[in-house]
């Protein structure tokens, strides 16, 4: 056989969903026109944390990664994928008796145990869309109820909008990738810089300054979101040019992996220590849509959950004792469904899982309200919603980061307080 | 006048003649601006000479324009006519040849984009790639996309519609990618059939339901690749796999016992309808003219793939007429060209010299434009907010393109001749506004520019080198 199929690649496909982004010219104006208007002076929430930011884009599969093992609909839908209960074989580890945690998340444990990292189970989405694109829209955009809407900004633009920088407001909030995520669509001061440690002015540098002058007077005289990107971009290489991130050693041990996803957790880490102000750091995770050859135990999602896990868990030890400076959210466009399908994969589904950590989270939980996987409480064969995403993103910026203006960030809806970040 | 202002820097050959910049509202211009990977000189030159209606008909048809200057440069890259089986014998993946294939293919990309005459089909071949998105980057489709550009996106860029849906839909990469291999009766997988009704054909709203998702996941059981043997790569249809039922899409009722009809049938009402063409006009337009075309100029591609049954020849006339040209707002000047149309135009228009791609796919590595690598089905976005804000990497683009620091790639001495020798340091913008920008060149950025010169210390080459780096930074040259 020339050709493997998908459950013998000898490596899994990383593969990148990162998000497709639209802001129109028209609607890339406003960014001229923000909501608030702010001095240079120092905002008063300097001690605000930095809002991290993991979009698993292509549906990660809730279901295989936090695992309902108590209801026993979970192995009737899924035969042959289940991950098994706690003490079978590559069995779930046991998070409260009914839940159990996918053995390769097993780094995830710790900061679990330690109240750091908390779930939310069957959280999602009110749009019915099984679509990712269309999803990933109207979820970064925050308008699930409107999908269609038109509606160009990004929810975490938005919250930007309506605080004061928390510090010189340089560089507010990146994205670690070459291309800015539709939630930073219209967000001030904002980047994608896929290595902050690279982010170096090219050219001589005796000719340096009268290049950048003249750049500068060019892209003041373009359109968003070049222009505003321009100033930005001039600034924050002096602004990252001042932090070492050669010479950065992780604190207690920290060990970040070689992988993309763990070299970006460490230069997010690096940042928030630096202390430059940065709001918000925003990661896509792409390649979770598991059609076929889905591999939870052993396999492509196990491999990427591991990377994950790990990931995640360096993070989270570099940053042990400031998790006030921090808080972590990571979530997928939707689920998938509670039946696999005849190709040891998932189709498209709904509730998915969310991720909490960092400052204010309340872990060592699973939160929300388990719909089941009954036949009737199915959401047209798909785990239901219960939690609405929106409610526990309101939570992380009311609560954890503070000053928001959650009318403005998720214009029409009204938060159902939930706990779990206070 | 200052010293500075006086030096004027001098070559050994001969100084290039200052072109007169085109009117910016000429349509040849926005045709070869519109309708290549960037104006050049030459471009241009020779397309006026043709005008208007003869240069449009020579690139729609590709096949009637010489082009072994390219395929000399291609000859050795011996991966791009092989099928699969003679492409997993002659580069084992067990010594990286997949890899090894997959980089002969990024090459020849660009390659491609800069040196085809054929450049209106390789802006197609560009459109189709992301339209029909496959991550070439990952396992057996390593192998299987070289085979799909050839068979399937470069065979059909400008024929008909049908024939490129049909080809895509047994593309082995696409199977592949998309799952339809595992799709069997009994247990469908929706992979393919979402993506065929929501990227492919109809769009998004383009009026099917969940239903129709998985009606047309049965109509395409059965539909799947060969693995190994002689024929590994390419489709096949396994009979005992199809579900042989009666099916329903979009309301039409297909009756039991069909083989690979039922797929057939089902590419026949999707490459045909409304919904298609309306969703294939206004990519097209986006892509061509302007993110926010004008409706009458969507409309009327539409009606055009429509009546001509989706020749893909005649609807690119549409979308590159002058009305489409004459009907665009004041704001489409500030169409972003996307990385690697950044890239390729760079090169055209300092008439850069490249010896060994890799170092060009380095760059597009840090703009995020790799070819082939996108992950998702969706294709790279075409839109000015998911690229507008990553602004450094074109900056050290093009300060490292004319400072030879891309690997493989140099803007010789007589290239740099060609644009400013012999033109004095007041001239240099106005100069470059012709032979880089073709007169588009923004007032502001044009001042810049020039303000930039007048400061230089001393003009020589190294100043030369980096007053065309920074025109090349502008935002002028971000925009097609």
């Amino acid at each position: 056989m020339y050709l493997q199929p998908k459950n013998e690649c000898a490596e899994y496909a990383r593969l990148s969903r990162r998000g497709f982004l639209g802001a129109s010219a028209a609607g890339a104006a406003a960014l001229c026109s923000p909501r608030l208007a702010f001095s240079n002076s120092r905002g008063s929430g300097s001690a605000r944390p930095t809002v991290i930011g993991l979009f698993l884009r292509g549906a990660m599969d809730g279901l295989s990664v936090v695992v309902p093992y108590g209801d026993s609909d979970l192995y009737v839908h899924r035969p042959t994928l289940a991950v098994p209960p706690p003490g079978a074989a590559s069995g779930a580890l046991d998070l409260d008796g009914f839940f159990g945690l996918n053995p390769n998340a097993a780094a995830l444990m710790p900061a679990y145990q330690a109240g750091t990292l908390g779930f939310v189970h069957a959280c999602g989405s009110t749009d019915p869309s099984r679509s990712h694109f269309s999803a990933m829209q109207s979820m970064e955009t925050g308008t699930p109820d409107h999908p269609g809407s038109g509606e160009v900004s990004g929810w975490l633009a938005r919250h930007l909008q309506s605080v004061a920088p928390s510090g010189s407001g340089v560089l507010r909030a990146i994205s670690v990738d070459e291309l800015l995520p539709r939630v930073l669509a219209l967000a001030p001061s904002s980047l994608p810089i896929p290595e902050p440690a690279d982010f170096l002015f090219p050219g001589a540098a005796v000719s340096a300054a009268a290049r950048r002058d003249a750049l500068e007077g060019a892209y003041a005289a373009t359109i968003p979101p070049l222009a505003p990107a321009a100033v930005s971009s001039l600034e924050a290489i002096d602004l990252l040019g001042g932090v070492d991130f050669a010479g950065y050693v992780p604190a207690n041990g920290a060990v970040y992996g070689a992988d993309p996803f763990s070299q970006a957790m460490r230069s997010i880490a690096v940042l928030i220590k630096a202390g430059i102000g940065l709001e918000v750091a925003h990661y896509d995770y792409g390649g979770w849509d598991h059609h076929s050859a889905q591999g939870p135990i052993q396999g492509t999602l196990a491999g990427m959950l591991a990377s994950l896990s790990e990931g995640l868990a360096a993070l989270r030890l570099d940053m042990q004792g400031r998790e006030s400076e921090y808080v972590l959210y990571a979530k997928s466009e939707f689920g998938r469904r509670a039946a696999e399908n005849g190709s040891a994969g998932t189709d498209h589904g709904s509730g998915g899982m969310m991720m909490v950590m960092g400052k204010g989270v309340v872990g060592g939980q699973v939160h929300g309200s388990w719909p089941t996987l009954q036949a009737a409480a199915l959401d047209e064969g798909d785990l239901a919603v219960t939690t609405d995403y929106r409610d526990v993103l309101a939570e992380i910026l009311t609560n954890a980061v503070g000053g928001t203006d959650l009318s403005y960030v998720f214009s029409g809806h009204a938060p159902t307080p939930l706990g779990v970040v206070l | 006048m200052t010293p500075s202002a006086q030096q004027s820097f001098t070559s050994t050959s001969l100084p290039g003649s200052i072109a007169v910049a085109p009117s910016p509202s000429s349509d040849v211009l926005a045709l070869v601006r519109r309708g290549t990977f960037g104006f050049s000189v030459p471009e241009f030159e020779r397309a006026s000479a043709m005008g208007f209606h003869a240069c449009r008909a020579e690139q729609l048809a590709p096949a009637s324009i010489d082009d072994s200057a390219l395929d000399g440069l291609l000859a050795s890259y011996s991966s791009l006519s092989m099928d699969v089986p003679t492409l997993v014998a002659t580069f084992p993946q067990s010594g990286g040849g997949d890899a090894f294939v997959a980089g002969e293919l990024r090459s020849a990309r660009v390659l491609r984009a800069r040196h085809s005459k054929r450049q209106l089909l390789e802006r197609m071949v560009e459109f189709w790639t992301d339209h029909f998105n496959i991550d070439g980057n990952s396992g057996p489709l390593r192998y299987l996309k070289t085979v799909d550009d050839r068979e399937v996106v470069r065979a059909h860029a400008l024929g008909r519609f049908r024939d490129l849906l049909g080809a895509s839909a047994r593309s082995g990469a696409m199977l592949y990618y998309l799952d339809n291999y595992t799709n069997v009766v009994g247990a469908p997988n929706e992979n393919y059939a979402r993506e065929l009704m929501e990227l492919h054909t109809l769009g998004v709203s383009g009026g099917y339901t969940e239903m129709d998702v998985q009606e047309v996941a049965r109509c395409f059981t059965g539909w799947t690749l060969r693995l190994g043997g002689a024929s590994a790569g390419e489709f096949f249809f396994r009979a005992s796999d199809h579900d042989t039922g009666p099916k329903s899409v979009l309301g039409q009722p297909i009756p039991a016992g069909g083989g690979t009809t039922d797929g057939e049938t089902v590419l026949d009402l999707l490459a045909t309808h409304p919904s298609t063409a309306a969703h294939l006009a206004s990519k097209l337009c986006t892509y061509f003219l302007f993110y926010n075309a004008p409706r009458s100029a969507v409309d009327r591609v539409a009606a055009r793939f429509l009546q001509t049954g989706g020749d893909l020849a005649a609807t690119m006339e549409e979308v590159l007429c002058r009305e489409s040209f004459r009907g665009l707002p004041i704001e489409s000047t500030y169409k972003l060209k996307r990385p690697l149309h950044l890239v390729i135009s760079a090169l055209r228009a300092t008439d850069a010299t490249t010896s060994q791609p890799m170092g060009l796919i380095e760059e597009l590595r840090k703009l995020g434009h790799v070819p082939f690598a996108w992950g998702a089905p969706n294709g790279y976005p075409d839109a000015l907010g998911a690229w507008g804000s990553n602004l450094l990497p074109r900056w050290s683009y093009a300060s490292d393109l004319l400072d030879g620091q891309v690997s493989g790639t140099r803007v010789s001495s007589a290239s740099l001749n060609a644009l400013l020798g012999g033109v004095p340091p007041a001239m240099v913008a106005e100069t470059l506004d012709a032979r880089l920008f073709g007169g588009t060149l923004a007032a502001v950025d044009r001042a810049e520019l020039q303000a930039f010169v007048s400061g230089v210390p001393v003009w020589n080459g190294a100043a030369a080198r980096e007053a065309i780096a920074l025109a090349l930074s502008l935002p002028s040259f971000q925009f097609v």
